[in-house]
């Protein structure tokens, strides 16, 4: 049985002050609070890892040691299959895709926003020009496309993230041109250019930063999760960074015949990383979408 | 006139339109294989070193014709050159063994098929009829719990997923999956052809997404004008709601997320020795073996865009107002 | 006309939550409806009275919880009386204070199964409903012409396929729609409005129900289709005697088809009596809402009076937070210094003006009268 409240009285209503909390669930506000304490972990973890600030040396080998548990002689999550410091190097993993991921980031959300805005603003043949565009990005596997441009460049994770970044631009496209679309339903541009807007003050200010800034920020969030699958993927499959780097994906690959043994944590390890991580980007999305986009 | 007649005529006119609709799908397709083969050789172009010269049409051209005059209509002419090598099945010889590149992939291809068609098969029996139980039950306990959990699945790295299979499997049923999944006799073991599709179909990383996506799309058709109406009439709800609740929006997402499931094939199949083409692909890219890879991409291209054909032709014969529209 | 009952509700509460708004909308204010066999009633309001969401609640067809929180349904067919809200009492719990409903406890899932149990029997079979926007109310997969056909094979005798098609065909004929041969083959999308419309009642009335609601049937249509439809359920009411009940907004569309009519304001019926009455000149006992309804008509005669089409002042109150007292006190010009207290702290009951004429106004009630 479900309660619901049919007569609040009036002076629990304070709409102004509640305005985000009320439209929100508790749901929504969880997944927005584990997904932004996990931007700030990741944050404050590639700034650890950028200036070192580590509990041990991550390539430091205690053969002593090899594969301990967590808590073990300060190693907060236990060792390597090499004696190496499992938390220091999953902070350091950080650094593998956290700057490449930015800048996927980056391309995906100004590509996508050119060709979404072309395609919503202009319509008609640019429009179809753009979808074509778009299109013709998602046509190839991400993985496939990343594969080739590895066997006919080089692995390098910067190459890898600007594949990443361009094949997630049609999806930013799509979303910002079906806003722009929704608000020329609403007349909203209509009206601006009636009033006199020049065209780059409608489109910079009225529309994208206005309108579409949630879309782009949840887009980021999405992208980055991309970016740390696409990249773990990568080095899981030998192409990424290399040992005794530590990238969670080589991680996992590395540790996998000592999970067969039966040392199931030196794989499980990066792998819940991943898994932690990645979910919290999905999450924040998830939730920052449900409280600003999703029209009730 | 009579019955059967008005029926011929209508149902004449309407083929018609039909046709005239999935002609410009099987069109627009074509233009975008098009521009996939311009966008790899864009990529072939500019690499470094000689990726043509593995090519019958022997040409050596790469970065230096930029010097050589009239240097567009060179290109023009050595892009449509290797264009109808492609097209006539040309793909080079692999660096690594040497052999002509499109049979191998081609055969390696069906067992990545039949990997992908399985695990999605799976990726539905699970995202379905969450889906479709969300939808129905506005709000409940099951609803946010599977919600939460399909976001972990698909959270989970599919690669240390399929090593935990294989240790499971080794550990507690003292079977250990990884020897090759074909017999002798060149069919395939079923037994072990099971895991490598369970885990795709488990870390895909689409369930959540299908979820979503189907929950969504039941609601809105349930919530339908037509729906109501079929109700009071006393009809059979689903039967009126399937088309638009069902069909279309799994035809839609399968189709959209056929270049995942190729993705992750192309792990799934390294992890568990699968003979497919992910996993030529992988060595290939281990190899430099570009022939092979460029082979394989364009491959890949023309599986997506035939799913999506599909997913085109489905919508068209479905829906009456398709064929109608003029977009 | 008989006076036997055909479908009566009675205190009909229904709220549905309203995301938008934040809260839960009182639809249904202790709404009571007596249809009677054979008689046609209208049921007339601005949006938003709650008229349609009325029978949509008698007819188990809301989709939005809670839905119905009290009252009681019966529907008389020829074998006796069944309530179309079974144990309603059970599924749900309310909370009361100060008179009015607080909180409320529904088994949605457990309510709308045993709803939909006895509803099988009813949908179509005895009460067919048509619906506003014809051409969104049919399936658009499917022709207008095997729609009707499925009605016709779930309700009637006929099983064979090629009969059902030609009895839909006799259907399409009786709504007067041209070449019906040729408009069994349309889409919905390819159909006009009104010949939609059309379709829609011959769906209805192919599985011969008893009762036929038709809601909201003109609106969106072409003023000229608009009468031909009113004529066709004229005409097929009484060639098939039927009891209709026709919701509208638009007064000329109720005039012309009623016999009884009930006016509907802010969840609740304000007036209940015999068409003839309501919309006569002559009678005097109306309610000050019905008196403004039928001044604000666009007709000539309105219009001379004062030179401007007069219209009623003010808004209609909020439907989450409903005031308290009479729901029309702040628009109504009608008000006296002795019913005013009144007015505003309770909201009326029925009183009796007539033979079978209620209205729901502090005006009428005995102590005004003699004040």
């Amino acid at each position: 049985m479900k309660t619901k409240y049919l007569h609040k009285p009036l002076s629990q209503t304070n709409a102004k002050s509640r305005s985000f909390f009320k439209k929100a669930s508790t749901r929504d506000l969880l997944y927005i609070g584990y997904g932004s304490l996990v931007v700030l972990l990741v944050l404050l973890s590639y700034l650890a890892g950028a200036f070192s600030w580590l509990p041990h040396d991550p390539d430091e080998m205690n053969l002593d040691l090899m594969m301990a548990d967590p808590f073990v002689a300060g190693h907060l999550l236990g060792t390597d299959f090499m004696g190496r410091d499992l938390f220091s190097r999953l902070v350091l993993g950080i650094q593998a895709y956290f700057i490449p991921g930015l800048m996927a980031i980056v391309i995906a959300l100004s590509l996508g926003t050119f060709l979404g805005v072309l395609a919503g603003y202009e319509g008609g043949k640019v429009d179809r020009a753009a979808t074509y565009i778009n299109n013709l990005l998602d046509s190839i596997p991400r993985m496939v496309l990343i594969l080739l441009v590895v066997a006919l460049f080089k692995p390098d994770v910067y190459y890898i993230m600007f594949v990443v970044g361009v094949t997630a631009a049609p999806v930013v496209a799509l979303q910002i041109k079906n806003k722009i679309i929704y608000l020329k339903q609403k007349n909203f541009i209509e009206s601006a250019i009636a009033i006199g807007l020049p065209k780059p003050t409608i489109i910079f200010k009225h529309i994208l930063w206005h309108n579409c800034r949630s879309i782009l920020i949840i887009q980021a969030s999405l992208c980055m999760a991309e970016a740390i699958l696409i990249e773990t993927s990568l080095s899981y499959l030998g192409f990424g960074v290399q040992e005794p780097i530590p990238s969670w994906g080589n991680m996992v690959q590395a540790g996998a015949n000592y999970l067969m043994q039966g040392h199931l944590w030196p794989s499980t390890a990066p792998a819940l990383a991943i898994l932690f991580t990645i979910l919290g980007f999905y999450l924040l999305a998830d939730g920052l979408n449900k409280v600003l986009e999703e029209k009730q | 006139m009579d019955n059967s007649n008005v029926k011929l005529n209508v149902m004449k006119a309407r083929t018609t339109k039909v046709v005239l609709a999935l002609s410009k799908e099987l069109s627009m397709t074509l233009a975008l294989l098009f521009g996939v083969s311009v966008l790899v050789y864009t990529l072939l172009y500019f690499s470094p070193g000689d990726p043509f010269s593995s090519f019958s049409s022997g040409e050596t051209l790469g970065t230096d014709a930029a010097e050589s005059t009239g240097e567009k209509s060179v290109w023009v002419t050595h892009y449509l050159h290797w264009l109808s090598s492609i097209i006539t099945g040309d793909f080079g010889t692999s660096i690594r063994s040497g052999e002509p590149v499109l049979p191998a992939v081609l055969q390696v291809t069906l067992n990545t098929l039949n990997l992908m068609f399985f695990a999605i098969l799976i990726t539905l029996a699970i995202a379905l009829p969450i889906g479709i139980i969300n939808a129905l039950r506005n709000a409940s306990v099951f609803s946010s719990a599977s919600t939460l959990v399909a976001y972990v699945m698909s959270s989970l790295p599919v690669f240390w997923l399929g090593y935990i299979a294989v240790y499971i499997s080794t550990k507690y049923f003292e079977y250990f999956p990884l020897s090759s999944s074909f017999s002798d006799s060149g069919g395939i073991d079923w037994l072990k052809f099971f895991f490598p599709v369970v885990v795709l179909g488990l870390g895909s990383g689409l369930i959540s997404e299908i979820i979503r996506f189907v929950r969504m799309e039941v609601a809105r058709v349930m919530d339908e004008e037509y729906i109501r109406t079929a109700r009071a009439k006393g009809a059979s709800v689903w039967l009126h709601a399937y088309k638009e609740a069902l069909v279309l929006p799994v035809s839609e997402i399968v189709a959209s997320k056929i270049p995942f499931f190729l993705g992750g094939a192309i792990i799934v199949e390294q992890i568990f020795n699968w003979q497919g083409v992910g996993r030529m692909a992988w060595q290939a890219a281990q190899d430099r073996d570009f022939p092979v890879i460029l082979c394989i991409t364009l491959v890949a291209a023309l599986i997506v865009r035939g799913g999506s054909l599909l997913q085109r032709v489905i919508y068209i014969l479905i829906n009456p107002r398709a064929s109608q529209e003029n977009k | 006309m008989s006076s036997n009952p055909h479908l009566i509700i009675k205190d009909l509460h229904t709220y549905f939550h309203s995301p938008s708004r934040q809260g839960f909308v009182h639809a249904c204010n202790g709404v009571s409806l007596d249809i009677m066999r054979g008689e046609t009633l209208g049921i007339v309001g601005e949006s938003g009275s709650g008229k349609s969401i009325t029978m949509l609640s008698s007819m188990g067809l809301l989709n939005v919880g809670p839905g119905v929180v009290s009252g009681s349904c019966e529907f008389h067919s020829r074998n006796g009386a069944i309530s179309l809200f079974p144990d309603l009492n059970s599924h749900v719990q309310l909370t009361h204070e100060n008179g009015q409903i607080v909180q409320v406890k529904k088994d949605l899932q457990s309510w709308q199964k045993k709803t939909r149990h006895i509803m099988r029997d009813i949908w179509s079979k005895e009460i067919a409903m048509i619906f506003q926007n014809p051409r969104q109310a049919f399936n658009p997969f499917q022709t207008v012409g095997d729609q009707i056909r499925e009605s016709i094979m779930l309700h009637t005798n006929i099983t064979n396929k090629k009969e059902a098609k030609e009895k839909a065909y006799y259907w399409l004929e009786k709504v007067k729609i041209d070449s019906p041969k040729l408009r069994y083959e349309n889409y919905p999308y390819g159909m006009s409005g009104g010949m939609c419309q059309r379709a829609m009642v011959a769906m209805a009335l192919a599985s011969q129900p008893s009762l036929l609601i038709a809601d909201e049937p003109t609106t969106g249509l072409d003023a000229t289709i608009q009468s031909k439809i009113v004529d066709l359920l004229f005409e097929l009411k009484e060639s098939l005697q039927l009891t209709l009940v026709i919701i509208s907004h638009d007064i000329s569309v109720i005039s012309r088809l009623s016999d009884k009519i009930a006016v509907m304001y802010a969840g609740n019926v304000i007036e209940h009596g015999k068409a003839d009455e309501i919309l006569g000149e002559s009678f005097s006992k109306r309610h000050p809402y019905t008196r403004s309804l039928l001044g604000s008509v666009p007709s000539r005669s309105n219009v001379t009076r004062t030179g401007r089409l007069p219209s009623i002042r003010g808004e209609v109150p909020d439907a989450v937070n409903t005031p308290q007292g009479c729901r029309f006190y702040d628009r109504c010009d009608a008000k006296t210094p002795a019913v005013e207290a009144r007015c505003s702290q309770k909201n009326p009951n029925f009183s009796q003006v007539a033979a079978e004429h209620q209205c729901r106004c502090w005006l009428y009630t005995p102590e005004a009268e003699h004040a």
